[in-house]
C-alpha cells in the first residue's frame, strides 16, 4: 500500500494536469475536480471504479448518467470522501480538487466537506426546526453570531427557493415539510456552508414531477455561483439541466462530453444504446 | 376462488391454524395484563389490613347476681371462657361466659369486717394481684386457670391461691392501719415490689428479693411532703415507680437496687392533679390521666447532660370527667382509660391515636381488664354488670404516620424514622418506618446510577459511533453477557472480596479518580502533538489502543501514591481522619461498593438499550451531518444523541428500575443497616433486601408480614411508575426527534 501511494505521489508530481484528448470539449473551461486513474474498491473483491479519469468544469452542471450500479454515485462520493465511512473500502489513484489531492495526509475532512457540499438522494433533514437545520453547517463550522446565522439562513433559503414558502415556519419541525420542501431544505442547508462545489446524488428521484421541476429550477439558478455535479437516472433531467454529461458503465467512464453532444451524437455505441433506451 | 376449490383442505388448515394462533396470542397478552393486575391487587389486599382501625364488638353483657359490693379487680382467662371479679369484701367469684351464675367462688383470708380498700394486678403473664385492706394488711394472691382435657373438650378450671399475707408497719398512732393506695409488680425472677400509701398519707416501698428471700422496706414519707399521693404505678419488671402528688408534682423512683430507692426525676404537671397512672408495656412510658380528663403519655428522654428526664410525648382525646382507671395491654402499647362517669377509651401509645370510644354504659365502670391476648376487654360497672367486648385490633402500631412519618419511640431522643422490626424481648416494640428503606433504595440507586450511567452511555456512544466494526462486534455481546451474570455472584464478590479490596486501596481509588482524567487528558494532548502524518496512519477507531497504556500508567501511579497521599493528607489513616474530622464512620460494605456492584448489574442494560438506540439513528442523518463538515464528535453530539434521546432515556429508566428492584447485590454488599444518611461510606437497607432479610422474622398475618407486603407493593408501584414514565417520555422524545 505504502509503496503504491509513494509511487503515485511521484507520478502526480511529474504528470502535469493537461487536458487529455477525451476532454477536448472542456477546452477553455477552468477545471475544478480532476481524477487520475481512480480505482475504488468496496472490498478487495468488489471493484467499483476502474481507472476513472474525469475533469469537472468550474460553475457548470455536470451530470453522471449510467445504469444502476455503474459507479456514478460512488464516484460522486469520492469527491467529498463520504466513501471513507464504508468499512473495508479503499481507493487508488488521485482526486484533485482545485489542484489539491484530497486523499493525501493532512487533509481536514471537515474543511473538505464544507467546501464540497452534498445533497442526498433521499431528503434527510435533521429532526430539528427548519432554522436549526439550515444553521447546522455554519454552527458546526464555528459561527455563533446570531445575526450572522440569521442572515445565512435567510439567504440560503432564498437561494433554494424556499424562503417564500416557509419564512413564517422557521421554528416548525423540518419533518413537517413536504417531500419537495424537505429536499430543497437540504439544498439550502448545503448552501449555508457556502460551498464551492455541490454534489447531488439523484436529488429528485424520490419526488413528484412538480417538486422535481422546482429542484431543477433551483439547480439552474445555482449554477451561476456553484460547480454542480449531479448523478441522475433521469435522462431527460440530465438533458434539461446539465452542461456536461459523463456516461458510466460497470465502473468505467465510457464517454464524457457536452450534454448536447452526448444526447445527439455520442461517440460510443454503448452511450447511444443507453440514451435511446435500448438498455438501462 | 379457483385455488380454494382445488385445495380446500389445505386452506381450511391454514385458517384454523391462524385462528388458533390468534387466540393463543390474545390469551397470552391478556394473561400477562391480568396476572400483573392480580399481583398488584394481591399485594394491596395483603397490606390493606394495616390501615384498618380498631373495631369492637359487644360479645355479651349481663348483670351479676351477687351483692352490691364494689368490684376491685376483674380478669379473664386466655380462652375467654371464665372471668372473675374480686370485690371489696374479699370474695372472688368466677363466672362462665354465657352464664349468669357464678360457677365457683373463693375468698381471701380476711378477718371479721376487714374490707379491701385497693387492689392492683402485678404481672403481665398471670393473674397475680395484691390487695390492701383497711386493717393494714397486703394480701398477695393469684388466680389460676387450669385446663382440663379429660372430659369432652376443654374445660377451664379456675382456682385461687393466696401467696402471702403481710402486715404493713404501724403508722405510729392508734388509728387502724389502712392501705389507701397500692401499686404492685412481680418480675420474672419472682421478686415482688409493693408501693403503698398508708392512712397517714405516707408513701412506702417494699421490695422482696426472691433469691435471698429478704424484705427491704423503704419509708418514703418525705416525698409527697405536705401534699398527698393521688396515684402511683410500678413498672412491669419492678424497676421503676412513678408517684403523682396532689400538688401536681410527679416523682420517678428507681427500685433496681433492693436496698435503696433512688429518686431519679421530679417534675410538675401544672394543670390538674393526676388521678390515674399506669406504666405501659416496655416499662418506659407512663400513661397519665388527670382530674380534668386529659390523657397523656410520658417517658424519660436523655438530656444533653446525659440525664433521663420525663417528657410529655403524646396527648390523647380527653375524657369529660376525671380519669379513674388506666389499664394496659400485655401484648402491645394499647391502654384503656376509664373516667368517673363510665366513659372508656382505648389508646395506642406510640401512635398517639385514640382508637376506640366505647359506648357509654348506664352506670360508672368500677373495673376493667384486657384479656391476656389483648383480643378482648372486660368491664364491670358499679351495678356489677359485666360487659365483654371482642377487640379486633391486629395492627395498632401501623398508621400512615408511623409507616411514613417520624415517630417518637420510647428511649429515643426525639421523633425519628426508624426501622427495627424485631428485638430481644416480647415487650419490644416494632419500629416500622418505611422511610429508611425507601431512602436506602434511592441511595443505592443513586450511587449505582452515578457510577453506571456515564460508563454505560460513553461505552454505548463509543461502540455505536466510533469503534471499528471488528471491535464493536466483540464488545457488544461481551457486555450483554455481563447482564446474564447472576446478581448473587456479583453481590458475593462485592461483599466478600471487593469491599475489603476497596478498603485496602481506598486512597489509591480516590487518587485514581483524579489521576485517570488527568492522565487521559495528558494522553490526548500527547496524541495531538504527534505529527498528523503519523496519526493518519491509524485506522479510525483504533486510537483507543493508545489510551490503554496511559490508563495502566495512571493505575500504577495511583497504587504507588495511595499510601503517601494518605500519610500526607490524612495523617496515615483515612478512616480515622474521617471519623475524627467529620464524625463519619467507615463501613467496609458501604455505598461505594454497592454503587460499583450494582452498577455492574445496571451497565449492561443501559449500554445495550442505548447502544441500540444510537445505532438505529439512520445513517442518512449522520451522513448529512458529516457532509456538512461536522466532525464525528459534533455529529454524535448534535445529531445522533438528540435523535436517540428517547432510547437513551428509556435505557436509563430501565437501569433505574433494575437498580430499584435489585435484591441480592444490595443484600450482600451492604451492611443492611436501615439508616438515613447520604454519606457514601455508610451502608443502607434497600426495600428489596429488607423483604428478603425479614421474611423469616415475619409470622403470617402479623404486622411485619403485612408491612413487608406493603414494601413489596411500594417496590412494584415504584418500578411500574418508572417503566410507565420511561415509556411515555421515551415515546414523546421519539416523536420529537426520531421520525425518520
Amino acid at each position: 500500500m505504502e509503496m503504491l501511494q509513494k509511487d503515485m505521489e511521484m507520478m502526480a508530481d511529474t504528470a502535469h494536469p493537461e487536458i487529455p484528448a477525451e476532454f477536448f470539449a472542456l477546452a477553455g473551461e477552468k477545471i475544478v475536480i480532476e481524477t487520475t486513474d481512480l480505482d475504488f474498491y468496496y472490498s478487495a473483491e468488489s471493484h467499483a471504479l476502474k481507472k476513472v479519469n474525469i475533469r469537472i468544469p468550474y460553475r457548470k452542471v455536470t451530470a453522471f448518467i449510467g445504469p444502476s450500479g455503474c459507479g456514478k454515485s460512488t464516484l460522486l462520493r469520492c469527491f467529498n470522501r463520504m466513501n471513507d465511512l464504508i468499512p473495508g473500502s479503499f481507493l487508488k489513484g488521485k482526486v484533485l480538487i482545485e489542484g489539491e489531492d484530497i486523499y493525501k495526509n493532512g487533509i481536514r475532512l471537515e474543511e473538505l466537506r464544507k467546501k464540497v457540499g452534498m445533497v442526498f438522494q433521499k431528503s434527510n433533514p435533521f429532526p430539528m426546526s427548519v432554522w436549526e437545520n439550515v444553521a447546522f453547517g455554519p454552527r458546526v463550522n464555528g459561527i455563533t453570531n446570531k445575526s450572522e446565522l440569521e442572515e445565512m439562513v435567510e439567504s440560503s433559503l432564498k437561494q433554494a427557493d424556499l424562503w417564500k414558502e416557509i419564512k413564517d415556519r422557521l421554528q416548525a419541525s423540518a419533518l413537517d415539510l413536504s417531500g419537495g420542501q424537505q429536499q430543497r431544505l437540504c439544498i439550502a442547508r448545503t448552501l449555508a456552508n457556502k460551498p464551492d462545489i455541490i454534489l447531488m446524488d439523484e436529488p429528485a428521484s424520490a419526488l413528484d414531477p412538480i417538486s422535481t421541476g422546482k429542484i431543477e429550477e433551483t439547480i439552474n439558478e445555482l449554477k451561476e455561483e456553484y460547480t454542480i455535479v449531479i448523478v441522475t437516472h433521469n435522462m431527460q433531467q440530465a438533458g434539461r439541466i446539465s452542461d456536461y454529461t459523463a456516461f458510466m458503465m460497470l465502473g468505467e467512464m465510457v464517454e464524457f462530453d457536452t450534454t448536447k453532444k452526448i444526447f445527439t451524437n455520442p461517440k460510443e455505441k454503448m452511450t447511444e444504446d443507453y440514451i435511446t433506451g435500448r438498455f438501462g | 376462488m379457483l385455488q380454494k376449490e382445488t385445495k380446500p383442505k389445505h386452506y381450511q388448515k391454514v385458517i384454523r391454524a391462524d385462528r388458533w394462533a390468534r387466540r393463543l396470542i390474545t390469551f397470552g397478552g391478556y394473561g400477562i395484563i391480568v396476572s400483573i393486575a392480580a399481583i398488584l391487587l394481591f399485594l394491596a389486599y395483603q397490606s390493606l389490613p394495616l390501615a384498618k382501625n380498631a373495631a369492637i364488638e359487644t360479645l355479651f353483657t349481663f348483670p351479676a347476681s351477687r351483692g352490691p359490693a364494689k368490684a376491685l379487680v376483674v380478669g379473664i382467662d386466655p380462652y375467654q371462657e371464665i372471668f372473675y371479679i374480686l370485690d371489696e369484701s374479699g370474695y372472688i367469684q368466677f363466672y362462665k361466659v354465657a352464664g349468669t351464675e357464678p360457677v365457683s367462688q373463693a375468698q381471701l383470708p380476711l378477718s371479721g369486717n376487714e374490707k379491701i380498700l385497693c387492689a392492683a394486678k402485678g404481672s403481665l403473664a398471670s393473674d397475680l394481684f395484691a390487695a390492701g385492706t383497711d386493717s393494714g394488711r397486703i394480701i398477695t394472691a393469684e388466680v389460676r386457670f387450669q385446663l382440663d382435657y379429660s372430659g369432652e373438650g376443654r374445660v377451664v378450671i379456675p382456682s385461687l391461691s393466696v401467696k402471702e399475707v403481710w402486715q404493713i408497719p404501724a403508722g405510729g398512732d392508734t388509728l387502724p392501719n389502712h392501705v389507701e393506695k397500692l401499686a404492685f409488680s412481680r418480675n420474672e425472677d419472682g421478686s415482688r415490689f409493693y408501693a403503698w400509701v398508708d392512712h397517714q398519707g405516707a408513701l412506702w416501698v417494699r421490695s422482696y428479693d426472691a433469691d435471698e428471700e429478704v424484705d427491704y422496706l423503704h419509708p418514703l414519707s418525705q416525698y409527697p411532703g405536705e401534699s398527698s399521693v393521688t396515684a402511683l404505678t410500678i413498672s412491669n419488671h419492678g424497676e421503676n415507680l412513678v408517684v403523682a402528688a396532689a400538688d401536681g408534682v410527679m416523682r420517678w423512683f428507681g427500685l433496681k437496687d433492693f436496698e435503696k430507692v433512688a429518686l431519679r426525676d421530679e417534675w410538675s404537671i401544672s394543670n390538674s392533679p393526676v388521678t390515674a397512672l399506669s406504666y405501659l408495656l416496655g416499662d418506659q412510658a407512663v400513661a397519665i390521666g388527670t382530674g380534668a380528663g386529659a390523657v397523656e403519655v410520658w417517658f424519660p428522654v436523655r438530656t444533653p447532660s446525659n440525664l433521663m428526664k420525663f417528657r410529655q410525648i403524646h396527648s390523647f382525646r380527653s375524657h369529660s370527667a376525671a380519669v379513674a382507671h388506666i389499664y394496659h395491654s400485655a401484648r402491645n402499647r394499647d391502654f384503656l382509660t376509664i373516667d368517673g362517669e363510665g366513659a372508656a377509651q382505648l389508646h395506642y401509645s406510640t401512635t398517639g391515636k385514640t382508637e376506640v370510644q366505647f359506648p357509654r354504659p348506664d352506670f360508672p365502670i368500677a373495673a376493667g381488664a384486657f384479656a391476656p391476648k389483648s383480643d378482648g376487654l372486660l368491664f364491670v360497672d358499679a351495678q356489677k354488670r359485666f360487659t365483654l367486648f371482642r377487640l379486633d385490633n391486629p395492627h395498632p402500631e401501623s398508621t400512615v404516620k408511623s409507616l411514613f412519618g417520624k415517630v417518637w419511640y420510647e428511649g429515643y431522643p426525639g421523633p425519628e424514622f426508624v426501622w427495627q422490626s424485631t428485638g430481644g424481648s416480647d415487650e419490644f416494640e416494632s419500629k416500622l418506618s418505611l422511610i429508611p428503606l425507601i431512602f436506602g433504595t434511592l441511595k443505592g440507586t443513586l450511587y449505582a446510577l452515578l457510577f453506571s450511567i456515564p460508563i454505560a452511555l460513553l461505552a454505548a456512544i463509543y461502540v455505536s459511533q466510533f469503534a471499528p466494526f471488528r471491535l464493536s462486534r466483540i464488545v457488544k455481546p461481551t457486555v450483554e453477557i455481563m447482564a446474564a451474570l447472576p446478581s448473587v455472584v456479583i453481590g458475593f464478590l462485592a461483599g466478600l472480596y471487593f469491599s475489603t479490596l476497596f478498603e485496602e486501596y481506598l486512597m489509591s481509588t480516590f487518587v485514581l479518580l483524579i489521576f485517570l482524567p488527568l492522565f487521559f487528558l495528558a494522553g490526548v494532548a500527547a496524541w495531538r502533538a504527534v505529527p498528523e502524518s503519523y496519526r493518519m496512519k491509524i485506522r479510525p477507531g483504533f486510537e483507543v489502543l493508545f489510551i490503554i497504556p496511559v490508563i495502566l500508567i495512571a493505575l500504577q501511579a495511583s497504587l504507588s501514591l495511595g499510601h503517601p497521599v494518605e500519610n500526607f493528607l490524612f495523617g496515615g489513616n483515612f478512616q480515622q481522619w474521617l471519623y475524627t474530622t467529620w464524625g463519619v464512620t467507615y463501613e467496609t460494605r458501604n455505598s461505594f461498593v454497592v454503587g460499583f456492584a450494582l452498577g455492574f448489574a445496571v451497565i449492561p442494560i443501559i449500554f445495550t438499550v442505548s447502544e441500540d438506540a444510537l445505532s438505529n439513528v439512520p445513517k442518512s442523518l449522520t451522513s448529512a451531518s458529516l457532509a456538512l463538515g461536522a466532525s464525528r464528535w459534533q455529529t454524535v453530539r448534535r445529531v445522533v444523541i438528540p435523535a436517540a434521546s428517547g432510547g437513551i432515556f428509556a435505557a436509563i429508566m430501565l437501569g433505574l428500575g433494575r437498580a430499584v428492584g435489585e435484591t441480592m447485590i444490595v443484600l450482600m454488599a451492604t451492611g443492611n443497616t436501615p439508616i438515613i444518611d447520604l454519606n457514601p461510606f455508610n451502608g443502607f437497607r434497600a426495600m428489596s433486601a429488607c423483604i428478603a432479610v425479614e421474611i423469616p422474622e415475619a409470622p403470617v398475618g402479623g404486622t411485619l408480614y403485612r408491612v413487608l407486603f406493603l414494601t413489596a407493593l411500594l417496590l412494584f408501584i415504584f418500578t411500574f411508575v418508572l417503566n410507565t414514565l420511561s415509556s411515555l417520555i421515551g415515546e414523546r422524545l421519539r416523536k420529537k426527534y426520531a421520525r425518520f
